[in-house]
């Protein structure tokens, strides 16, 4: 599973948690534009400052399981280096899914920071 | 489909693959470019991968089964089940097939001629007015009197609408003639101006005539086509329209083609041409409406009667028309009617009102065939299931879906019954141009065509899912009933035997005691028709009958005299004909004209029947058809210019004569002053129904009076219809214009008589056997179970020095303890079975036990054959191997 060095030692509802936000994770990458398997763990390990790092026996399920869903799309194209790769992009119902769960994260993410944090969600409120 | 399903999966292996693999790549390269060494960097990148295979399995999981694949894998499992048992899934199929095709082939004759609306507006508004004299079948012809009295008087009817033929065999039909000399045989009739209107057929092309073309007084030349003559003979070519034909020696104008699948209301006799009623008397010469128009009629109800209403009022209306009848011979037949109504909405069918109550039988019969073939399915199944027990109880133990299993019996039981549907379309095509034949024998003009319909696929489809899940509801209720811990202790014996042993016992029972019933009577109607075969009177087989239609010829009756002798001399020059003559009828065609005589030396006494039969024949006569000359002298030509000669048959001479000598004797008719002196004697032969008892027959030599008839038969070497192109060429040689009308066997002329028993013959001893294999396979399988469970008991048996002898005589005896509660069951059965199967043909004597016995003793041949494998195998049976098992 997605597996966030920070939370190795999680919860038992870590699972459903995470698989969820690997798959935001992914579409939220595919966003900027198509990327290839390699390149979405690349890009996921790098925009989170090498925190979070996708193992493969994660992100390749997920990425297939969403293909399935209809949430992207692929397709066999060169890479920059002449390399045939295959390519997972966005599809317009994987936009509206990707704004969905965007919006449920800041809820959960605020809920969470209010929780964690008390005097700061008070001093805000 | 596996095909497809297989590469596309593979397809998506090989994708996985190659995307991992380019992910590796990706990985070495970025390593490279930061300046790792290429080979560290490589196995840099598999390490941070991970597990190849397993990253490729979890990802494959994602990708689910769909619903296509599984059902495929079922099926897949369920063909590699039905494989390794060959012979269980070939006798399954065959039942089956048997079982599924007999239904399909019923029912789809009970649909054309039963169920099947006509192509009309409203059709269930349509009844026929009927009548009949008692215990006669009933008949639709009615006079022209009569029709108008009921177009006058009727408040039921919105329309009643009238067709009558011209020429008949079978059915009506015209000599229609085109361009060339030959005329041409097209199935029609007149019918009345309001025929189309009432229907509401619409025309395809031109138009239909009307009342307003139907008028007596003048009527419009006009002929309306069926589409497919149009298709047949014009190739849809629109200048049909307006086109002249000769219809009978008359010129007529195609006005139009009737709409498409519309070929009249008579289901036996599919219609290609329409003409006004009021042509009729144009068409027959010096005809007359009063005289010729004898109509076919069908009403429609006005909207709100009922048909009970419309019989009443109806049968009302035929008793005043007849009293208004003036005296006479007519008035008396039709005073002795009576009068019937019935619907018309499926159209009309004189063989549907010879056939419709067996066809009811007939389909509970088969059904009831189809419930046994199912309940010996299930019972097979059961075995199987039975036999698996440990392999499900293992896999729900291990974890596996109730539901996929009870889903994977499912697929199984319904793949054989789709397979077993498909084997039984074949059957029932088979049957039904069987069934067609017995019943259209010697009469080419029947065309019953039961095209496959909606009705009849549903009925199948329905009939393959029902079966199905008839005997599949066993396996599945098995699968999801399986206690795993207890079948798995009681490895491998089944839990249900005792139910299982008393349902399959029934089973049997119920079978041997069907079979029975239908072997005997199939064997008494096998007795009934030799005996109608041996005292016909005549020998049937090698006779071919042929009639020619000598009214283009220009020459009168007698002057035909000449032309026939030389047609008869170069018949009987042909090396294949025995001998060849001509008559006015022949045999079971019908008797020939009936006239009251007086006969010397014989007293008539008061009020007897005084009519004989009379017979134009040519010499040879009795030879061609086997009629055996018991006294006295053939007819010759050089009877020609003598005195009137005559020869009798057996009945009349024992009528008349008693064991006195009729030769020399002289028989005078009524209003005919030169008398006949009887020549001859020959035995009785039968001309009306090969069930008589011949009447008194007269025969008069046709070439001394120059009374000449048409009907030319051979006796034939060979098989007579090879013989049917030399008449042809022989007749038309000497005879120009001469058509040849009918060309036929006696054997079929005979046969198209006996059509009930033949049919009544072929299907209860198809049937029969059907059911004789099923308790055969019963048996067996009941057998083959028992003696498999209790191979120990045996081995203990034989340990403690039971014969081989011994063991065998006890299989066999279990098996015919069964088959002998079905034989007691069943001959009650067989004797109600003979008792309505003879309610439907006439004078079938019903005595004697002979039928029964042989049945009976066939059966218990069969049950002995059946349990011949199990008792074997229970004798092979080695007593250690049994008791160290144990």
């Amino acid at each position: 599973m997605a597996t966030p060095m920070v939370t190795r030692d999680g919860y038992k509802n870590r699972i459903e948690l995470l698989q969820g936000t690997l798959d935001m994770l992914i579409l939220q990458t595919l966003s900027w534009g198509p990327e290839h398997g390699y390149g979405v763990g690349q890009a996921i390990r790098s925009g989170s400052g090498e925190v979070l790092q996708v193992e493969t026996g994660s992100l390749y399920p997920a990425l297939h399981r969403l293909e399935k869903q209809g949430w992207i799309r692929s397709e066999w194209r060169a890479s920059e280096h002449n390399q045939r790769a295959k390519y997972y992009q966005l599809t317009a119902a994987g936009k509206r899914q990707l704004a969905s769960e965007q919006s449920r994260w800041n809820q959960l993410s605020a809920a969470i920071a209010s929780l964690m944090n008390p005097s700061e969600s008070e001093g805000q409120a | 489909m596996s095909k497809w399903l297989w590469f596309r999966r593979g397809y998506r292996d090989r994708e996985l693959d190659e995307e991992i693999r380019a992910h590796l790549a990706m990985a070495t390269r970025d390593r490279i470019e930061r300046g790792e060494d290429p080979r560290a960097a490589e196995a840099a990148a598999r390490r941070e991968f991970g597990n190849r295979t397993l990253v490729a399995e979890t990802t494959r999981e994602m990708w689910g089964w769909s619903s296509l694949e599984r059902l495929w894998r079922d099926v897949c499992y369920a063909l590699r089940g039905l494989r390794r048992s060959p012979g269980f899934t070939a006798v399954t199929l065959l039942l089956l097939a048997l079982g599924i095709g007999a239904n399909t082939a019923i029912f789809s004759l009970v649909n054309t001629l039963m169920l099947r609306r006509l192509p009309v507006e409203h059709p269930e508004q349509f009844v026929e007015p009927l009548h009949r004299f008692q215990d006669e079948p009933h008949f639709n012809t009615f006079s022209w009197r009569q029709y108008q009295y009921f177009l006058a008087h009727n408040h039921v009817f919105s329309a009643l609408t009238g067709m009558s033929g011209i020429n008949y065999d079978f059915g009506s039909f015209f000599h229609v003639r085109d361009r060339g000399p030959e005329a041409e045989r097209v199935n029609g009739t007149c019918v009345t101006g309001n025929f189309f209107p009432m229907l509401g057929v619409k025309p395809a092309l031109g138009r239909l005539f009307g009342p307003e073309d139907d008028r007596l007084s003048a009527p419009v030349p006009v002929a309306v086509v069926s589409w497919s003559y149009w298709k047949d003979r014009f190739n849809l070519d629109h200048a049909i329209v307006g086109k002249r034909i000769v219809v009978d020696g008359f010129p007529v104008t195609i006005a139009g083609v009737a709409a498409r699948g519309f070929r009249g209301l008579i289901l036996d006799n599919p219609q290609d041409m329409w003409l006004p009623e009021a042509m009729l008397p144009s068409l027959v010469p010096g005809g007359s409406l009063e005289k010729n128009g004898n109509v076919m009629l069908v009403g429609r109800l006005k909207p709100g009667v009922g048909i009970g209403q419309a019989r009443a009022e109806m049968a009302v209306l035929f008793r005043q028309a007849v009293a208004e009848q003036p005296a006479g011979r007519e008035k008396m037949f039709l005073s002795a009617m009576q009068f019937e109504m019935e619907s018309a909405s499926a159209g009309l069918s004189v063989a549907r009102d010879q056939f419709a109550r067996p066809l009811i039988l007939l389909m509970g019969l088969v059904a009831l065939l189809l419930l046994l073939a199912c309940a010996n399915v299930a019972g097979m199944l059961a075995a199987r299931a039975a036999a698996r027990q440990r392999e499900l109880a293992l896999r729900i133990s291990l974890g596996a879906d109730r539901w996929r299993l009870a889903r994977q019996a499912l697929t199984e039981s319904l793949l054989l019954s789709g397979a077993g549907t498909l084997l039984g379309v074949g059957v029932a095509y088979l049957g039904v141009i069987a069934l067609l034949r017995i019943v259209a024998s010697g009469r080419d003009r029947l065309q019953i065509h039961p095209v496959p319909d909606a009705h009849v696929l549903l009925f199948t489809a329905g009939l393959a899912l029902l079966t199905g899940l008839l005997f599949g509801i066993w396996p599945v209720l098995h699968a999801c009933g399986t206690a795993p811990a207890a079948a798995l202790r009681e490895a491998g014996k089944g839990g249900d035997t005792r139910f299982r042993r008393h349902f399959g016992k029934a089973l049997v029972t119920a079978q041997v005691a069907l079979s029975v019933g239908l072997l005997s009577v199939a064997s008494m109607f096998i007795l009934h028709l030799s005996s109608i075969y041996a005292g016909l009177g005549f020998e049937r087989d090698h006779v071919l009958l042929a009639t020619l239609d000598p009214s283009r010829t220009g020459y009168s009756r007698a002057q035909l005299a000449r032309p026939y002798q030389e047609i008869l001399e170069r018949l009987r020059a042909l090396p294949q004909v025995r001998s060849a003559t001509l008559s006015g009828t022949t045999p079971v065609l019908g008797a020939g004209a009936n006239r009251d005589a007086t006969v010397e030396g014989y007293q008539d006494k008061p009020g007897e029947l005084r009519y004989l039969a009379e017979n134009w024949v040519a010499p040879k006569y009795f030879e061609t058809f086997g009629t055996p000359l018991l006294r006295g002298r053939d007819f010759t030509l050089q009877d020609e210019g003598g005195p009137r000669v005559a020869i009798v048959n057996q009945a009349m001479v024992r009528h008349y004569f008693g064991d006195g000598d009729p030769l020399g004797k002289h028989v005078k008719f009524d209003g005919d002053p030169k008398p006949y002196e009887i020549v001859g004697v020959v035995g009785d032969a039968k001309y009306i129904d090969p069930r008589e008892t011949p009447g008194r027959i007269i025969y008069f030599n046709a070439f001394q009076e120059g009374r000449l008839f048409s009907r030319f038969s051979m006796r034939t070497r060979g098989a007579p219809a090879a013989v049917a192109g030399d008449f042809r060429r022989i007749a038309t040689g000497v005879l120009k214009n001469a058509a040849v009308e009918r060309i036929t066997t006696l054997e079929d002329q005979v046969d198209a008589n006996l059509v009930p028993e033949r049919l009544i013959v072929t299907l209860s001893g198809l049937f029969g056997a059907l059911g004789a294999l099923l308790a055969a396979i019963g048996t067996y399988g009941l057998l083959a179970y028992s003696v498999a469970r209790r191979s120990n008991e045996i081995g203990i048996r034989m340990a403690l020095g039971a014969t081989r002898r011994g063991i065998a005589r006890m299989v066999l005896g279990e098996s015919l303890g069964t088959t002998c509660t079905g034989l007691v069951i069943g001959a009650p059965l067989a004797y109600w079975a003979r008792r309505a199967a003879a309610g439907l043909v006439p004078d079938l004597p019903v005595k004697g036990a002979a039928a029964i016995v042989f049945s009976a003793i066939m059966m218990i041949l069969v049950a002995l054959l059946a349990a011949y494998i199990p008792a074997r195998r229970a004798t092979r049976v080695d007593p250690m191997e049994a008791l160290r098992y144990e």
